[in-house]
């Protein structure tokens, strides 16, 4: 297994504990001294990149997905398991490790506001051992590839959000590292610096066999730019599937009924073949939201049930749509279902 | 190896910004050596009880004990600063999680910015040390081999201290705060440190010996005020200067020792901070 993966996370669990001072007690509404509480941010953990693989870690705030990249990162040291980047452990080769992986992580200032983004670049790579001529090669070349060619003698604090994130993005890729590491790299970003962050990690992953691991609340990033999806909540892996498959986990059909009035729903939910049904109440009227079995047959049966129903009860059928399937759907499935198992 | 490559990068990156904001560089020394001048007119010159107290000492040349004991008392400022405000500063920006991911490893990382910002120091204190002096008609005495190796051990000897302090500040972020406060007390201490003061019950005496700065500073005024001489009493009852190299000044022999110890002290404290900040995952963040 291990051959296979560049990054590859085992069995990891972390736990973070948080101290409270004159914290109210829930059950007695008094209020206590001192109150310790356990945070998971990593509860068995257990994935694998491929070269060449963009995975995307996803997950609602204060998931685990930050201390998944320090881990690799050597940033934070798991309490047990181990993460192994092209075969070594991270913990006890962190020095060779360090050379592989290169991070961006959210949210910091990253480089060096005074200096430039050539001169950030001939720092950044003096301390990762890249010297001499191929070092202000890359440099320039990286500018190139990222769209900062023309920002490249202007001093950091001039550069817009977007370019400082774009220098952050070469500032990780000077040592050139087999390994890129990018938490939440489109946050406060627009459309068009978003876009073009995403087409560049596309191009060199695909191009350059690198692997990328991003973490990200955006779904539609997410869709488009990552082969394989993991889904992670309260420190726990809840879905780790490549993003097509992913999709289909949920495999029931979801077809929508837009009527002139709200029908009773109960009926619906009765009929052979009706997984759910639901009534939403949208900009153009009602619309009656039914989740259908995926077996062809009996979903024909459904359709043609569900639309006599209507009929049945007077109910004027004005469309019928089929709704598709999005990971931003699917996510928040998971992360419910999740969060209701453990409350319970 | 790691070091001196470490140490390139940050003489470039001192460098660029030197030269970019070489107006503030160049300002920053003259207010520094308008603030020198005010001071030695206030405190020393306007105040005959200030002078006094400081002729008991039998220093000839008080002006230029003080201007040395506030260089050296700011350097020594500087230098733990470095690892106390410089690392706050540094997490704050998000460019200390860039260092601790360097693959050199944080404690170099440290060591050579510390090196690169001590030298800029040690020049620009030096010009400053060399006008004020020349100003109150004072005179400083040269003597390279000295002076280099009780700069290189005043040095290690700070910077020891600085990474227990920075060790601290890694895990526990309010001790940058405490900090403050210890730099002073070194600064204080550099500006009245002398051979009197060690005039102490042992304990007292000890604790003096085993602070970072006191014997540095002693030494370093034993050889640019007092040109390495002591004054001795003759055959027949009078006072003679004869010349004692620093290598034979006792206070010598205790900055080595104090120098060792705080250099050990230091990097083991930062080491088992660095490793336990990491378990914690506060490394890099402030």
């Amino acid at each position: 297994m291990t051959d296979d993966y560049l990054v590859e996370l085992q069995d990891i669990h972390k736990v973070f504990t948080t101290r409270h001072l004159l914290p109210v007690d829930e059950e007695t509404r008094k209020r206590r001294l001192f109150k310790k509480r356990d945070v998971y941010a990593a509860n068995n953990v257990s994935f694998g990149i491929r070269r060449g693989e963009v995975f995307g870690l996803l997950g609602p705030n204060g998931a685990g997905k930050t201390t998944m990249v320090k881990m690799i990162s050597g940033l934070v040291r798991p309490d047990k398991g181990q993460a192994l980047v092209d075969g070594l452990n991270v913990d006890k080769k962190r020095k060779q490790v360090l050379r592989k992986v290169g991070v961006v992580l959210e949210g910091t200032r990253t480089s060096i506001w005074p200096l430039t983004p050539l001169e950030n670049l001939i720092y950044y790579g003096m301390l990762k051992d890249v010297r001499g001529k191929l070092l202000r090669q890359r440099a320039h070349d990286l500018l190139d590839f990222i769209g900062l060619k023309d920002k490249k003698n202007v001093q950091v604090r001039r550069l817009s959000r977007g370019q400082k994130q774009k220098l952050a993005i070469c500032i990780a890729l000077i040592a050139d590292p087999q390994v890129l590491l990018l938490d939440e790299p489109s946050t406060g970003l627009d459309v068009q610096s978003s876009r073009a962050i995403k087409d560049r990690i596309m191009e060199m992953t695909r191009d350059h066999g690198r692997c990328v691991l991003v973490t990200t609340h955006d779904m539609h990033v997410a869709q488009e730019l990552c082969d394989h999806i993991g889904i992670i909540n309260h420190g726990k892996l809840i879905a780790c599937k490549p993003t097509e498959a992913l999709l289909d986990v949920f495999s029931e059909q979801v077809f929508v009924f837009r009527t002139d009035k709200a029908p009773t729903v109960a009926p619906f939910a009765e009929i052979p073949g009706v997984v759910r049904a639901d009534l939403e109440q949208g900009m153009d009227g009602p619309a009656l939201v039914v989740h259908l079995v995926p077996e062809l047959e009996a979903r024909s049966a459904a359709l043609y049930a569900v639309t006599r129903q209507l009929e049945h009860a007077d109910v004027r059928l004005r469309a019928i749509a089929q709704r598709q399937q999005n990971l931003e759907n699917v996510f928040l499935r998971l992360t419910a279902e999740s969060d209701l198992a453990e409350s319970q | 190896m790691s070091f001196f490559l470490v140490m390139k990068a940050e003489i470039v990156r001192s460098f660029i910004i030197m030269r970019r904001y070489w107006f503030r560089t160049l300002t920053g020394m003259f207010i520094g050596y308008g603030m020198l001048m005010v001071l030695i007119a206030g405190f020393i010159y306007s105040r005959p009880e200030m002078e006094e107290g400081l002729n008991r000492f039998d220093d000839p040349t008080a002006a230029t004990n003080f201007v040395l004991g506030f260089i050296i008392g700011m350097f020594a400022f500087g230098v733990v600063g470095m690892f106390t405000q410089g690392l706050q500063g540094m997490a704050a920006t998000g460019v200390l999680e860039q260092l601790c991911m360097s693959p050199h490893g944080l404690a170099v990382n440290f060591m050579a910015q510390t090196v690169v910002g001590a030298v800029t120091s040690i020049i620009s204190s030096g010009i400053m040390v060399f006008a004020v002096t020349w100003s109150v008609g004072g005179m400083l005495h040269w003597d390279t081999i000295p002076i280099l190796v009780l700069l290189t051990l005043t040095f290690f000897n700070l910077v020891g201290f600085g990474f227990m302090v920075g060790g601290l500040v890694l895990v526990f972020k309010q001790v940058g705060q405490v900090a403050i406060i210890l730099r002073m007390g070194l600064f204080a201490l550099a500006v009245f440190a002398r051979e009197e003061i060690l005039d102490q019950p042992w304990p007292l005496a000890l604790m003096l010996h085993l602070l970072p700065i006191t014997d540095a500073t002693i030494c370093l005024k034993y050889v640019l005020i007092k040109n390495q001489t002591m004054t001795v009493m003759g055959p027949d009852g009078e006072t003679i200067e004869v010349f004692r190299s620093l290598f034979l000044y006792p206070p010598f022999y205790w900055l080595i020792a104090s120098c060792v110890l705080w250099t050990f002290i230091g990097l083991t404290v930062f080491r088992f901070m660095e490793d336990y900040s990491r378990s914690k995952g506060t490394l890099g963040s402030y």
